[in-house]
Parts: structure tokens; sequence; C-alpha cells
């Protein structure tokens, strides 16, 4: 009790993550006459794990994109096809935000990326300044739950580690993201039309859609290889990870020339900041958990909140609000690692599925981007837009109230996550 | 506080040695990735050490991204009781949880090499008579030098941290 006190108090203090977790497993080792040792061994099963390999993949391809003039093709393609929809330039950054957002693994890169050109166009439309700024800072946790976003795979993997219920693959939770990452889309889109500028729509132009398809011709068909070849059982994930970081390097560098082979030091450093500090969570957390199931606290935790909580729904909606607190402290990565060991055995006892588990888990904590102290969106976008932050979230709340009660829904309709990975 | 001139170089040394190795890695395991699909598709084959080698690349590129993250204080933290105290508590606070994340590095760095030691003993092989102990090094080298970095941003705080 002490030490978890202890613990927490060095965690709000800002000392790293990892370091707060390696501390709690050295104790508990320590504690248990365990060798040391156990720590760095268990930091080395980071190599028994195939799927890992996809992580920095991904990770780099999607700096790669951000640096690129991607965002800005991008931007102008879903423009010359969707635009004209009345609220139709608000609908274009919801799906070019969620398609970005999959590639760079929700770390903020798409406010940065994409806000900052999706903004002026927003505001020159005529649209409210206040709806742009919601929408861009809500923009960068939008699209969590399509492949190949980074959370997801971080769940399968901890979900194998764990054991517990069916098992639970990578392409499984590709499938099973897809129906409630478009209902959050669908619901945001309804709002964005409901606040249209009076004359937001422009007639669409076959001319100005030829040259934007014209124009990102060679990265059109990115999502169509990654994520049919994944959904279509061509490749397994690391193998589309490689892929794309290849064709992607290819593509920026040698075709559009949009990186300089200097810049190149530079992105692989950045991304691999990410990466690392996800990967060494993760071995500390590996570490944690082998201690905590050795303690069986997982079990101890199941036995003592059934003995409070019997029937499925109520767990469930103390599981929202559990993660949305947990959400407003914690980034997806860290809480994927530590609370996913503690929380799946228990949903797998309260007869939850734990793909489905898995949906609420990530949706959950999406909306932990948008909250304060510490939501990463609402800080990136006033760095970025240069506004407080108490004016972004004033913003952003119809937004997140809108994610909400998508998240309500995904929670109490499992078919949603559940339907498409039954078919296939 | 300005850095002496020995540390400052120390300090430009080690990080174009950190990142050059860290760029090296990340285009191998680009290329070698890439390769492994490409034979198994067009030509039925595949490297045998591929996959392992590319397994432990990721610790490696993953060390190797930490040790920049803590260079630049980038590490994932929660850092919410700064944003509750006047500023002149943050210095203070940010050494200490530098020193002590120094020192548990330095804890898990020494139980690592001792891990390297007992394997290298075991003489154990991954792959392709690579010995699993060569593999295991860059956890105590890794771990060893974050455990220097965060000493170093506890003695001389990065000048970029203290203007954010």
């Amino acid at each position: 009790m002490i030490t978890a006190l202890g613990l927490l108090i060095l965690a709000l203090m800002g000392t790293p993550l990892f370091i707060v977790i390696a501390t709690g497993a050295l104790l508990g080792f320590y504690f248990s006459d365990i060798d040391l040792q156990a720590i760095p061994i268990e930091y080395y099963r980071i190599t028994e794990m195939p799927v890992l390999v996809a992580i920095p993949l991904f990770a780099f391809t999607g700096y790669l994109l951000s640096e690129s003039g991607a965002p800005h093709r991008l931007v102008r393609l879903t423009n010359a096809f969707l635009g004209w929809i009345p609220g139709g330039l608000a609908i274009v950054s919801l799906i070019a935000c969620s398609i970005f957002t999959a590639f760079t693994g929700a770390s903020g890169v798409t406010i940065v990326a994409l806000g900052a050109l999706l903004y002026p166009a927003l505001m020159e439309a005529g649209y409210r300044e206040k709806f742009s700024l919601g929408l861009v800072t809500t923009s960068g946790c939008l699209g969590l739950l399509f492949a190949p976003a980074l959370p997801l795979i971080l769940f399968a993997v901890i979900a194998q580690q764990m054991g517990v219920g069916r098992p639970v693959s990578v392409d499984d939770m590709f499938l099973a993201g897809i129906l409630p990452g478009l209902l959050m889309i669908f619901l945001l889109s309804l709002w964005s039309i409901k606040n249209r500028p009076p004359q937001s729509t422009r007639p669409f132009s076959a001319r100005e859609a030829w040259c934007a398809l014209k124009e990102a011709v060679w990265e059109v068909p990115l999502p169509v290889v990654v994520l049919g070849g994944i959904y279509g059982g061509f490749f397994a994930v690391s193998e589309a990870a490689a892929i794309t970081a290849f064709y992607v390097l290819v593509v920026e560098l040698l075709v559009y020339r949009d990186i300089s082979w200097r810049q190149l030091p530079r992105i692989m450093q950045q991304s691999m900041v990410l990466v690392g500090g996800i990967l060494v969570i993760l071995g500390a957390s590996l570490a944690s958990t082998n201690y905590l199931i050795d303690a069986q606290v997982p079990t101890r935790l199941f036995e003592t909140i059934h003995a409070l909580i019997s029937d499925k729904l109520t767990f469930l909606l103390l599981l929202n609000l559990f993660l949305l607190i947990l959400g407003t402290m914690l980034d997806i990565f860290s809480s994927i690692v530590l609370i996913v060991p503690l929380l799946l055995p228990m949903a797998v006892g309260y007869e939850i599925d734990p793909v489905h588990f898995g949906i609420i888990f990530l949706a959950n904590l999406q909306l932990g981007y948008l909250t304060p102290p510490v939501g990463i969106d609402l800080f990136i976008a006033s760095y970025r837009f240069k506004r407080p932050i108490v004016e972004l979230f004033r913003a952003t709340l119809p937004w997140f109230l809108l994610l909400a009660v998508s998240v309500i829904l995904i929670t109490y309709i499992p078919a949603l996550s559940l339907w498409i990975p039954g078919r296939l | 506080m300005d850095l002496p001139a020995l540390a400052k170089r120390i300090h430009h040394w080690a990080v174009l040695v950190e990142d050059g190795i860290l760029a090296l890695l990340l285009t191998c395991m680009i290329l070698l990735a890439f390769v492994q699909i490409a034979l198994r598709n067009l030509a039925q084959t595949s490297l045998d050490w591929g996959d392992p080698l590319l397994r432990v690349m990721v610790l490696w590129v993953a060390l190797a991204g930490a040790i920049a993250a803590t260079r630049e204080g980038n590490h994932i933290h929660m850092d919410i009781l700064s944003r509750f105290l006047p500023e002149r508590f943050h210095r203070p606070m940010r050494r200490l949880t530098d020193l002590f994340s120094a020192f548990i590095c330095a804890l898990i760095a020494w139980f690592a090499a001792r891990m390297v030691i007992v394997e290298q003993g075991d003489g154990n092989i991954a792959f392709s008579g690579i010995p699993t102990w060569i593999l295991e090094l860059i956890l105590p080298v890794g771990f060893c030098v974050m455990a220097l970095r965060f000493l170093a941003n506890a003695l001389f705080l990065p000048q970029k941290e203290l203007a954010k």
C-alpha cells in the first residue's frame, strides 16, 4: 500500500512511466525473493513477439507521411470528391484525419500535419471559429480504431500475453474497429452538416477531381494495399508494415521528392523516440504484469469486484466511468500495457468478449485525448493554434459529447465490434 | 548554467553516435523486412536468420529510441503536479525525478549485465551461430547510457527543457 502510494507520487511528479513501472516490478521481485535479473529477461521477451516488428515500421511511415506533401494531397483529393456534400469540407476533414491518424498512431501528429491545412480552409469556407477549432482538435484522435493504428496492435499483443478468454489476433482487432470507427465519423458528420455555413457547397468538378487524383496517384493505393492486404489475408501485419514503410520511403524520397535525404535521420529519430517510449514501457510492464499474476492480483481483484457487482451491465457502466477518468490522466499506450492486464481477466469473467473489450477500452480512452488536465490533443492544438486550453476545451465539448455517445453505443451493442470479425 | 566545454563536446559526439546507430538500425530493418517479403513471395524462399534478426532489431531500435527520448526529456510521463505547482518548484522536482530515474536505470543495467554474463557462460546460440549474449548486450549498454543521460539531465538541465 505504501509502495503503491510512493509510486503514484513519483508518477505524478513527472517521473517517466517506464521508471515508475520498473520500480514497482523491482520492489515486487525483491520482496518475493526473485532474482532481479527477471527484469532484463522480461525486456528481452520483446524479441519473442513477431507482431512488434510492425510498430517501428508503421510509426516511421506515419512520421514520413506527415513530413511530406501527403497531407496536402489527401485534403485536396477528399475535397475534390466529397466537397459538394452539404457540410462537405468538415466531413472531408473528419475522413482525411481518420485515415491519417490510423497511419500515424494517434500521437497528435494529425493536428500538426493536417489541422494546420484544414483550419484556415474551414474558416475560409465560412465555418464558425469555435466549430473549426473543435473539429481540428478532435481530429487528432479520430481514426484510432482503424487499421493499422498502433493502439490496436498493442492491445492484441498484450491480450495474447495474458492468454485469458479466446485468443485475440491483430487481424481481429483491425476488423472489429471498422464499424465503431465509422459510427464515430458518422455522428460527427451529422454534427458538421448541422453546423454548416449557409453557402458551403461547391459544385463537383470532374476536372479538379481528375487533377487531384493524378497528383496523389502514388499514395492512393496505400490504404488499399495495407487494408486489402491485411483484411484479404494476403500478408501478415508485420509484412504489411514492411511493404508500406519501403513503398512510402521510395515514393516520398524518389518520386515526389518531398523529403530530402538529409531530413531522413531526423524523421527516423523522431519516430523512434515514440517507439522507444512505448516499448520501454511495454518491457517494464511485462515484468510488472508477471509479478502481478504471480501474486494473483487480477484474480483477487475480480473476486472482490464480483462480490460487489454481479451483473454485466453495471460492470460495463463502471468500466466506462473508470476508463474515462483513467484517460484524463494516462496516455493510451501506457494505459494499454498497464491496465489491460488487470481489466481483461475481469471482463472475461463478466463474459465480455476480449475483442469487444479491446474496442471499448480504446474507444473510451480516445475520449481522454480531449479531457483536461492531460488531454494531449488540447495541448498540441493549443500550441499549434496559439489558443488557451480552456477555449479549446469549450470548443471541443460538443465533439467530446458526441464521441461519448458513440462510446456508449459501442459498449452496449457488442455486434458493432463483433459482427465483422465474426463474418470473416 | 553553461556546460563545460568538454561536456559539450562529449554531448555533441554522443548525439551523433546515438542517432547514427538509430538511423542505421532502422534503415537495415526496413530493407531486411522488405527483402524477406520479396523473397518469400517471388522466390518462395527466405533468409532463415532474417525473421529472428528483425525481432532482435526491434529491441535494439527501441532502446536507441529510448536513449534519444531520455536525452530530450521526451519519455511518456504524467506531469500533473507541475501544472498545479508554482514555477520555482519545477526545477528541483525535475532534478529529483531525473536522479531517481538514473538510479533505476543503473540498477537495471547492472542486472542486465549479470544476465549477459550468465548467458555467456551458458553458451546458448540464438540463430545462425550468433550467441544469444551478444544480442542481449543492448540491454546493459542501453540502460547504462540512459542512466548517464538522466544523470546529465539532473546535473545540467537541458536549456530546451527549461524554456518550456
